[in-house]
């Protein structure tokens, strides 16, 4: 537990948005807490929270804005729960999140988190590993020589191979990934990759 | 009726079915405690460690059914660290080994494994329902276990629990043979379904009633679902996400339509709203709508949706019903028994308008005479509102009411919540379960120590200023059964004024609280009968040094009555005292 007055709130692990005005929150919180001690009448100690303990210590919880994000287990919402119907794991949601991944052959298709990939380097070896199968990963560097090609869907709805834009524009605009067959692909309709007959 | 015979007092036993019956009939005299013993079939067993397998099974040896609970409460919010206990497989060990004829295990919040559930598959040849709410430590390997040996298996339940989806096939575990399924709910499993095997498993289940189904089962499939089982009672729908051909919206009304039993409805874990409508036809039938997890079901789509379920006893919601949509549902749901409104951004990174507030409660509170249950996540409340709904339904069981905002008063007057928690306490005669929020002083635990006269559950979080609150609950809820604390300042001096309170609980949390490791130490002195449990997950190291700070404040602390001393099973950072 933290103890007062030892100036590690600048260490603190926060979830809220970054830049929100600490100070602020704080000040209003003692706003409220004065009201209600000079209303109530309270005949016990000061302290900068407004609620009185025994041994002096202020509440772990005082020393920290009354963001919610901050607090363990608060609000009370079941783990499972909190999990669940977190909005990043809405694939309507276009950019980072899981995207559907489906491979040509396998009958069920996968999930994966783009945003936990660094680069295209990362996804090609989340790839191999998501499907269990090498070489996948190898079309997104070595494009010519390999027996599948990655192409992934964008906003606009049309299929793009991947690897030709920079990651965080691709990461930004992909909805879902596919990984054809290259003998496959050639009827398919690509944006073609540049003029290199 | 001590010159019937003992077969004559047993059969009129066979109608004395709750468990605190039992339990009273078991204690008027010696015959009688012999005769309940060896007719008892179900056994509920609150906290796992209040007794141990070889006592149950001494007591009991004809079970048939076992409940049992393991981590307290607070665990669900990650208040509790992993491996604190609650393993259920010393228990299976022992049922199997004393060859008790199990045929039900219901387990919440229990450390499962695949070596369990095997073993459980193997040794009851009887197993019919297996029902495992909160549980963790499993995969679908286990599953598969019992699909493949569990020959009469009628139910398996699965709610809520974090599973290791190994993308086997365990639905195709069933043997062909296998056509006595009522109940089967996997909707917490993450990883794809082979939807072939589950469609011919619904198809030879005549007797299904009760189906919910995970992300992974898509519309079309949901469609020859229902085709095969019209029978259905109670659904949960999976997902499907991309708005249907017309072709496939229509096979789908169709075998809604079919299903004119229907009348619990959950999932839709991923909507598109559009596909809705195909479920209007039976709306009418409904008593049971669980909507919390589609958060993608908002506005308009959803006024229509609940605006024809009229007949609808239990919803739960998220908050993105907003103000309006409750009104809605007042206006349109008189025979609501049970709400609850979950909140929809948890983790406050966005300003959430469309939250609800008190007048989402209030308006629910004056439409819906029959409401005895409620869960109520909101951002703000006032003590008129509290009064107001005080008086509108006095028959709350259940009322749950948590402020997003620790130590929010009410958003008006600026003064403490204190009067409104007093009205609701004061008014509602019945309530069992109570969880307080927003700020309150001791106050409002005088109102529930003198009015909560059949409160058996209350929950406390950032509230109270001294000892005295904590005191007047202690003293006055004569029924307490559960104690759960949470930052609040109660000290030692609460912990100890009635130590033999503890026995007659089942069992007290207090963390981020006022308690200190030589309270506990005087407390544990003196009670052979309570396990007091210090759970300090940094203080590992300090605890071996030899000079402890009996002044050190403890972190968790929790308490439990016991017949069977301190467990064995605990973590390194858990201490017993």
């Amino acid at each position: 537990m933290e103890k007062e007055g030892l100036g590690l709130e600048i260490t603190e692990l926060r979830l809220g948005l970054p830049g929100r005005d600490v100070a602020e929150k704080m000040m209003k919180k003692r706003a409220f807490t004065e009201m209600n001690m000079t209303s109530s009448g309270s005949n016990s100690d000061q302290c900068e929270s407004g609620v009185v303990s025994s041994g002096g210590d202020v509440e772990k919880v005082n020393d920290s804005p009354a963001a919610k994000s901050q607090v363990v287990g608060w609000p009370p919402v079941c783990s499972y729960r909190r999990k669940n119907s977190c909005k990043e794991a809405s694939t309507t949601k276009v950019g980072l999140g899981y995207v559907k991944v489906s491979m040509d052959g396998v009958p069920y298709l996968r999930k994966m988190d783009l945003g936990s990939s660094q680069g295209y380097d990362d996804l090609a070896f989340a790839l191999d590993k998501l499907f269990g199968i090498r070489g996948i990963g190898v079309a997104l560097k070595d494009g010519d020589n390999c027996e599948y090609v990655t192409i992934y869907e964008d906003k606009d709805g049309d299929w793009m191979l991947a690897g030709d834009v920079p990651w965080g524009m691709f990461i930004e605009s992909c909805k879902r990934l596919r990984i054809m067959k290259r003998s496959d692909a050639s009827g398919f309709g690509l944006q073609p990759r540049g003029v290199d007959e | 009726m001590n010159y019937f015979p003992d077969e004559v007092i047993e059969h009129v036993f066979d109608f004395v079915v709750s468990h605190k019956d039992r339990n009273s009939i078991s204690l008027v005299c010696k015959s009688w405690h012999k005769i309940e013993r060896f007719s008892r079939k179900e056994v509920f067993i609150g906290n796992c460690y209040a007794i141990n397998p070889e006592r149950l099974i001494g007591r009991f040896p004809c079970l048939k059914s076992l409940t049992l609970k393991g981590k307290p409460h607070f665990a669900d919010f990650n208040l509790v660290p992993h491996e604190w206990g609650g393993f259920v497989l010393p228990w299976i060990e022992a049922l199997a080994r004393s060859r008790v004829g199990l045929e039900e295990l219901r387990l919440k919040r229990m450390v499962v494994t695949d070596e369990s559930l095997e073993l459980l598959s193997r040794s009851f040849a009887n197993f019919k329902s297996l029902v495992l709410v909160s549980c963790e430590g499993f995969t679908t390997d286990g599953l598969a276990s019992i699909a493949t040996n569990c020959r009469h298996l009628r139910e398996l339940d699965l709610q809520e629990n974090e599973i290791d989806d190994h993308r086997g096939q365990w639905l195709n575990c069933f043997p062909d043979s296998c056509t006595t399924l009522i109940s089967l709910n996997f909707a917490c499993l993450k990883g794809e379904t082979n939807v072939a095997a589950l469609e011919r498993l619904v198809a030879r289940s005549p007797n299904l009633k009760s189906l919910k189904l995970n992300r992974a089962v898509p519309l079309d499939a949901l469609a020859r679902l229902m085709s095969c089982a019209p029978q259905l009672v109670d659904l949960g729908v999976g997902s499907y996400e991309n708005e249907p051909d017309p072709e496939s919206f229509a096979k789908l009304m169709t075998a809604i339509e079919k299903c004119i039993s229907l009348r619990s409805l959950s999932g839709f874990l991923e909507v598109a709203p559009l596909c809705l409508p195909a479920f209007y036809p039976i709306c009418q039938n409904l008593i049971s709508l669980n909507l919390s997890y589609a958060a993608e079901i908002q506005g308009n789509h959803l006024i229509k949706l609940i605006q024809l379920c009229k007949r609808l006893q239990r919803l739960w919601i998220l908050d993105s019903i907003g103000d309006k949509g409750l009104v809605v549902v007042a206006d349109t749901c008189k025979e609501l028994q049970e709400l609850r409104v979950f909140p929809s951004d948890v983790h406050g990174e966005e300003d959430n308008i469309a939250a609800v507030t008190e007048v989402g409660l209030v308006a629910i509170s004056a439409g819906c005479p029959k409401l005895h249950s409620i869960l109520y996540f909101c951002k703000q409340m006032t003590n008129a509102a509290l009064i107001a709904v005080a008086k509108n339904c006095p028959n709350f069981i259940r009322f749950r009411l948590c402020i997003l905002e620790p130590h929010k008063p009410d958003h008006i007057t600026s003064q403490s919540l204190d009067e409104g928690f007093g009205a609701i306490v004061q008014a509602c005669k019945g309530l069992r379960r109570l969880s307080v929020s927003g700020l309150l002083t001791d106050q409002v635990f005088l109102y529930i120590g003198m009015y909560a006269e059949q409160l058996e559950m209350l929950s406390i979080a950032f509230a109270g200023d001294t000892d005295k609150g904590m005191l007047y609950v202690l003293n006055g809820c004569k029924k307490m059964r559960k104690l759960e604390i949470r930052d609040s300042p109660f000290g030692n001096a609460a912990l100890l004024a009635d130590v033999g309170r503890y026995e007659t609980m089942r069992s007290l949390w207090m963390s981020s609280c006022e308690v200190t490791l030589g309270g506990c130490k005087r407390l544990a002195q003196n009670s052979p009968r309570l396990n007091v449990e210090i759970i300090n997950e940094n203080e590992n190291n300090r605890m071996e040094q030899n000079e402890e700070d009996e002044g050190e404040k403890v972190d968790k602390l929790y308490l439990y009555r016991t017949v069977v001393g301190t467990r064995k099973d605990a973590p390194p950072y858990v201490r017993i005292l």
